[in-house]
């Protein structure tokens, strides 16, 4: 049973946020990286500002040979990976966005809290929690894509796995114009739940957090609710395809199995893997992950 | 035209010599937010080649010991783990655990922070300039570090991690056992023509920036190749290959396997972190007489 429960006030701290977000202008900035840069490929390293005036990174990927407007795929990066330069989505022709949310390398100048802290960074104050700012910097990579005159507005996906799973779940709900999304074994869904079936790195950063501060526990039960994917879940109406590994032992999938009953979505489908971790069967999972995008965005059939 | 092995000797004793010219001068405090009742956690601070200021974190189980030792040198990537992500914490009640950051990753990213994609060619011209020879020095001081420590088993003690694991044993005893990856130097100029994949794509994009330096690149890429650590490797080794067919599966490993004097047990990548961990996690336990694995494992990879 999950302990996840939506605060009351959930859709009006978002709306606020993102009211102080909407009045911060994006100022994208597009820079030619000739050294990732093919004869296939073109690189640019993309700048944007966030909420707080902090500046994002990201990388940014176009197919060369492309038709004027061109659909797009927004990747959002695992709590510690350095986020890729995502060559391969544009090889299978789209323009693709490979987002450094705010402390990630190259994005950590003005918010460096490091890892691992990240998770438990300010986790007594919703208001000043780090992922507040954290989410809306992913938020924003759609904005930018929508503001590129060669991105075809109305055919963009978004997917991840892990972190980037979770905030796939997160961008889906609060960007409409996403037209397909793919979460692998999401991550920041069911926090509470998962700190007392798993004891691995990241979660298990906030159980150290609360065998040294026990007297903070409810505070930090109180903010995560209004980070937890599950409670973003409902508002999701793309389609929606989401993966887990039966013996994943960073993301447990039970928390993957409540956030999949909660996601609004009418064409939605849940992959579980048995015999699978973290990876959540990645390997089978890649083929199908790119036949859903190929017929949301794309136009064809994935069957070629 | 590659340099000979007596060059490639030369190098790594002159790495060594320039690396004995400074001592540790650890510091070491503790961290009570990653302190638990069955290990204490501490940050140490030493002193590498260069001079440069390195970070590690080191944790000591409770108990009298003395203790088996897993060594994580410095990994491919920004960020410095306390264990990897997805290892149970209880590993730490058993072993002792050292993770170093290197030259350029967090916490050591003073004055260098490396760039992920971007460390594979950094420096890369020259192999005296080449940044993996201050990485490999790092990795070999840590170890070092590591093997000063009282409550260690000395006859107990794991390198896991992906090439510089290998050369590190290879370079410096001390080692008992390898657990090792390998994904950057191995057969690298000739592999990395074969994918677009990083990282060994970032060698792609730098040779197809400055094609005039692709000789340079690719000799001092051979000063770094595991065939030639191969043979100075004494710990018993547990290799992971990737999948069949894969790049670095264990068809394409043979030569490095062939090459290596101690004994050797390949595993090829079941396309699963869950197989494949708990296939390392057990023969780590095998041979450091942890009889209880299944009390240290993830929950959800127990029987």
């Amino acid at each position: 049973m999950s302990k996840v429960r939506k605060p009351d006030d959930f859709a009006a701290f978002w709306d606020d946020v993102e009211r102080q977000a909407s009045a911060i202008a994006l100022e994208p900035e597009v820079v030619p990286d000739p050294l990732r840069t093919s004869d296939d490929v073109e690189t640019f390293q993309v700048f944007y500002t966030s909420l707080e005036h902090i500046r994002i990174a990201a990388w940014y990927c176009r197919p060369v040979r492309r038709a004027e407007r061109t659909p797009a795929i927004m990747l959002l990066p695992g709590y510690q990976m350095d986020p890729p330069i995502p060559k391969e989505w544009a090889r299978k022709g789209y323009i693709a966005l490979s987002v450094a949310p705010r402390g990630k390398l190259r994005s950590n100048r003005q918010f460096n809290p490091g890892y691992p802290n990240l998770l438990t960074h300010n986790i007594v104050d919703r208001h000043t929690y780090a992922y507040r700012g954290f989410y809306v910097d992913t938020w924003r990579g759609i904005d930018f894509l929508l503001s590129r005159p060669e991105v075809e507005p109305t055919r963009i996906g978004v997917t991840g796995s892990s972190q980037g799973g979770g905030l796939t779940i997160t961008t889906a709900a609060m960007r409409r114009q996403v037209r397909a999304a793919a979460a692998g074994a999401p991550y920041l869904c069911g926090f509470m739940d998962a700190v007392g079936l798993t004891h691995t790195y990241p979660y298990e950063e906030i159980n150290d957090y609360m065998r040294l501060h026990p007297e903070s526990r409810h505070d930090v039960e109180t903010t995560v609710a209004y980070f937890d994917g599950i409670n973003f879940a409902d508002r999701i109406a793309c389609p929606i395809i989401v993966n887990i590994g039966l013996q994943d032992n960073v993301c447990p999938p039970e928390t993957g199995y409540t956030l999949f009953e909660r996601i609004g979505a009418r064409d939605k489908q849940l992959y579980p893997y048995d015999g699978h971790g973290h990876d959540a069967g990645r390997y089978r999972h890649g083929a199908i992950v790119d036949r859903f995008f190929a017929r949301h965005l794309l136009d064809r059939d994935g069957t070629a | 035209m590659d340099p000979t092995d007596g060059a490639v000797r030369e190098y790594w004793q002159d790495t060594l010599d320039d690396l004995a010219r400074y001592p540790a001068r650890p510091e070491i405090d503790m961290l009570p937010l990653r302190s638990t009742p069955f290990a204490t956690l501490y940050g140490a601070r030493l002193t590498s080649l260069g001079p440069y200021r390195l970070f590690g974190y080191l944790s000591i189980p409770t108990g009298t010991g003395p203790f088996p030792a897993i060594y994580y040198p410095p990994k491919y990537q920004s960020v410095l783990e306390i264990i990897p992500q997805g290892t149970a914490n209880l590993q730490r009640s058993r072993y002792i655990t050292f993770s170093l950051a290197g030259r350029g990753q967090r916490n050591a990213d003073t004055p260098f922070a490396a760039m992920f994609p971007g460390l594979l060619t950094e420096g890369i011209d020259t192999a005296a300039s080449y940044v993996f020879r201050g990485i490999v020095a790092d990795a070999i001081r840590g170890l070092a570090f590591l093997l000063t420590r009282r409550e260690l088993d000395a006859a107990r003690v794991v390198l896991v991690g992906n090439d510089v694991a290998l050369i590190t044993a290879a370079l410096t005893p001390g080692a008992t056992h390898v657990v090792a990856t390998p994904a950057l130097f191995y057969k690298t100029a000739e592999l990395a023509a074969k994918t677009p994949t990083y990282p060994l794509e970032e060698i792609n994009d730098y040779v197809r920036l400055y094609p005039t330096r692709a000789e340079a690149v690719r000799r001092t890429l051979a000063y770094y190749d595991l065939r030639g650590f191969a043979p100075r490797v004494t710990a018993a080794t547990l290799l992971m290959a990737g999948a069949p067919g894969t790049l670095l599966d264990a068809r394409a490993l043979e030569p490095l396997v062939t090459a290596m004097k101690s004994p050797v047990t390949i595993h090829e990548s079941e396309q699963s972190t869950y197989k494949d961990g708990l296939y390392a996690e057990k023969w780590m336990a095998a041979r450091c007489g942890i009889t209880d694995v299944q009390n240290i494992l993830p929950e959800h990879w127990r029987d």
